[in-house]
């Protein structure tokens, strides 16, 4: 948790490497076994993201020159059963 | 004299009072008016600005405070000062015309020479040059709508500077983390993207730059807004823009036609998915986004991925490295079992042998041959011997025996001798080779099982998957039994998601005080941890993340 996390773009690139690297054959077959390892990790991490609960949209407002900051979460919209 | 007739309209002269149509009496009229004038003589002559002065009186008198003229544009200039200078004309005549720069801000297309149109003013004289001018107050093309005119060169304009062109539009992020929607609060359409991102990408995390999308200033603010999201783009980490609003005529979009919008999209630093009105509206703002969708939804719909297809893409390629992994550990078993079948591990001695034989067979043809010609040389040399023995007759004895000793020496390069040599050392040779063949297959089995356990071991997690934990001491192996702590050792607990660190109770039923150590059952509390082996769990995988 303390390290940086990748974005879900770069873990599934990351994934896609080592998927391509395993089946070039061109690698050995402990590394090939150790990638694997860090693969099933990433996929891991990337189902989790996608699990990730829903954000709030938050309201962007321009209090001075050409900054912004959120000011707080959009209310819900009354009508959303309908 | 003529100058005067120029400026000086009888008809228009004669005061409001009369009301005559254009045309009718105003000959007669006119001749009264010059006659009196000319009877009158010097004494009444009349300045040129009174003259000019009497005549803006006539004509507001005689016309209508505002009226509209149908005519071509001609000799259209736009000076610095921003007021708008040209004429109308038809066929026969032409009257100078000025817009003035307020009234000109008003346009939503630009003149130009050759164009019909509708001009809205007032007429007058304009005094400097003594010359009558229409001031216009609002133009209307004729034949298309003011908003169709202006969005075609508006179009054209910046498709000439080249905002829409294609290879200026950046890629959308596939994966987005963050997005800035700019678009109403209140609208339908900011419903519409929420609604839609929520179902296809909630990990998204989402901003609103809420803006008025139609009336007076709205095109400033949606422009100020890109302006803004591009400034932060870097300190929001955004990914995308969402440009959006719900149907309208074409006036309520006409915010997403103006130049302002078009430029901000353009010079905007992350893609902008613009989704304006409905399927039929293209609007300028569509045309210079990076990707232009027909409606909000749709926006949202090209800004982020389907969260169903990002979990099947993971679970086809956890699939594929799988059953690639598989099929190579397959392929490495059966070589190693090929290898172990073949001819030379099976009998690994039969080349050395079939080799011995062939130099037995040859050493004994060999044998053969010099033991014939070591008969034939013995034969020669005893021939010889009684020869010299015969001709020396009594040679003294020494001499006898050093030849002997010579005859002796002769037999001692015997190559039978040789022979057995090289066969000793030939057989220490096979035997050094069978040694190294059964040491090579001996490590290549071993790490086929490594691999194999390794692989197993993997399989486990589905295990705790389905709610079962694994807890392993400080130095990280597996516990069975409860007499394998003590009190205050360190517990780590594996479970499907994540690890629990936890501390051994001081009241452990099964112990009676807690300096006692354990008995004697099973000592496995060992001061180091123990270089870990497979049987200690699936070590080999950082299972526990780096710090296993």
């Amino acid at each position: 948790m303390t390290k940086k996390q990748p974005t879900f773009e770069q873990a599934l690139e990351k994934i896609e490497e080592i998927v391509a690297g395993i089946e070039s054959g061109q690698i050995g077959l402990e590394e090939s076994v150790a990638r694997y390892g860090e693969g099933r990790e990433l996929i891991e991490y990337c189902r989790k993201v996608l699990d990730e609960a829903e954000k709030k949209i938050q309201v962007l407002t321009n209090p001075d020159g050409d900054r912004l900051e959120p000011a707080g979460e959009l209310e819900e919209p009354e009508d959303e059963q309908a | 004299m003529s100058a005067r007739r120029i400026f000086f309209d009888p008809d228009k002269a004669r005061g409001p009072q009369e009301e005559p149509e254009v045309g009718g009496q105003k000959k007669e009229v006119g001749t009264d008016i010059t006659a009196e004038v000319t009877r009158d003589k010097a004494p009444e002559a009349l300045s040129v600005s009174a003259l000019l002065g009497r005549v803006k009186a006539a004509l507001s008198a005689q016309l209508p405070r505002q009226l509209t003229v149908v005519g071509e544009i001609s000799n259209f200039r736009r000076p610095s000062s921003g007021h708008l200078y040209f004429s109308l004309k038809d066929g026969e005549a032409q009257v100078p015309a000025v817009m003035f720069r307020s009234a000109a801000a008003r346009l939503r297309f630009t003149p130009t020479d050759g164009l019909e149109v509708f001009a809205t003013g007032r007429v007058d004289v304009y005094e400097a040059q003594g010359k009558l001018q229409l001031y216009v107050e609002s133009l209307t093309p004729k034949g298309a709508g003011a908003l169709e005119l202006a969005y075609r060169q508006l179009v054209e304009k910046l498709q000439g500077e080249g905002l829409f062109d294609p290879a200026h539009k950046r890629p959308v992020p596939r994966f987005p983390q963050t997005l800035c929607v700019i678009t109403s609060p209140t609208g339908a359409a900011l419903r519409d993207i929420r609604r839609t991102l929520s179902r296809r990408w909630p990990t998204a995390r989402v901003y609103l730059i809420p803006v008025a999308v139609q009336g007076e200033g709205a095109a400033g603010q949606i422009a100020r807004a890109l302006n803004l999201a591009s400034a932060n783009a870097e300190a929001l980490g955004l990914d995308t823009v969402i440009l959006a609003r719900g149907g309208g005529s074409i006036e309520d979009l006409w915010s997403f036609n103006e130049e302002i919008v078009a430029r901000a999209i353009y010079d905007c630093a992350v893609p902008v998915v613009c989704g304006v009105g409905h399927e039929i509206d293209t609007t300028i703002a569509d045309l210079a986004a990076d990707l232009r969708a027909p409606t909000p939804t749709g926006a949202a719909e090209l800004a982020v991925p389907d969260k169903a297809e990002a979990a099947r893409l993971l679970a086809q390629l956890e699939a594929r490295s799988a059953r690639t992994l598989r099929g190579q550990l397959q392929q490495a078993r059966s070589a190693l079992a090929s290898a172990q079948r073949s001819e030379v591990f099976r009998n690994p001695l039969h080349r050395v042998r079939v080799l011995h034989q062939r130099l037995d067979e040859l050493a004994a043809r060999l044998r053969g041959r010099l033991i014939q010609r070591h008969g034939q040389a013995s034969a020669r040399i005893e021939r010889l011997e009684g020869r010299l023995r015969w001709q020396l007759g009594g040679l003294s004895k020494r001499k006898g025996d050093a030849l002997a000793e010579r005859v002796a020496r002769l037999s001692n390069v015997n190559p039978i001798h040789r022979i057995r040599l090289a066969r000793a050392d030939l057989d220490a040779q096979g035997r050094q080779m069978l040694t190294l063949l059964r040491a090579q297959l001996a490590s290549g089995a071993g790490s086929v099982k490594r691999l194999d356990r390794t692989l197993e071991a993997l399989s486990y997690r589905s295990i705790l998957r389905r709610g079962f934990s694994v807890t392993r001491d400080g130095a990280g192996r597996v516990l069975r039994r409860a007499d394998q702590l003590a009190p205050g050792d360190v517990l780590r607990t594996e479970l499907a998601e994540g690890e629990v660190r936890s501390t051994v109770d001081s009241s452990t039923p099964r112990r009676p005080t807690d300096e006692t150590p354990p008995p004697p059952p099973a000592p496995r509390k060992a001061p180091k941890p123990k270089k870990s082996r497979p049987e200690d769990g699936p070590t080999l995988f950082p299972l526990n993340g780096p710090d296993a």
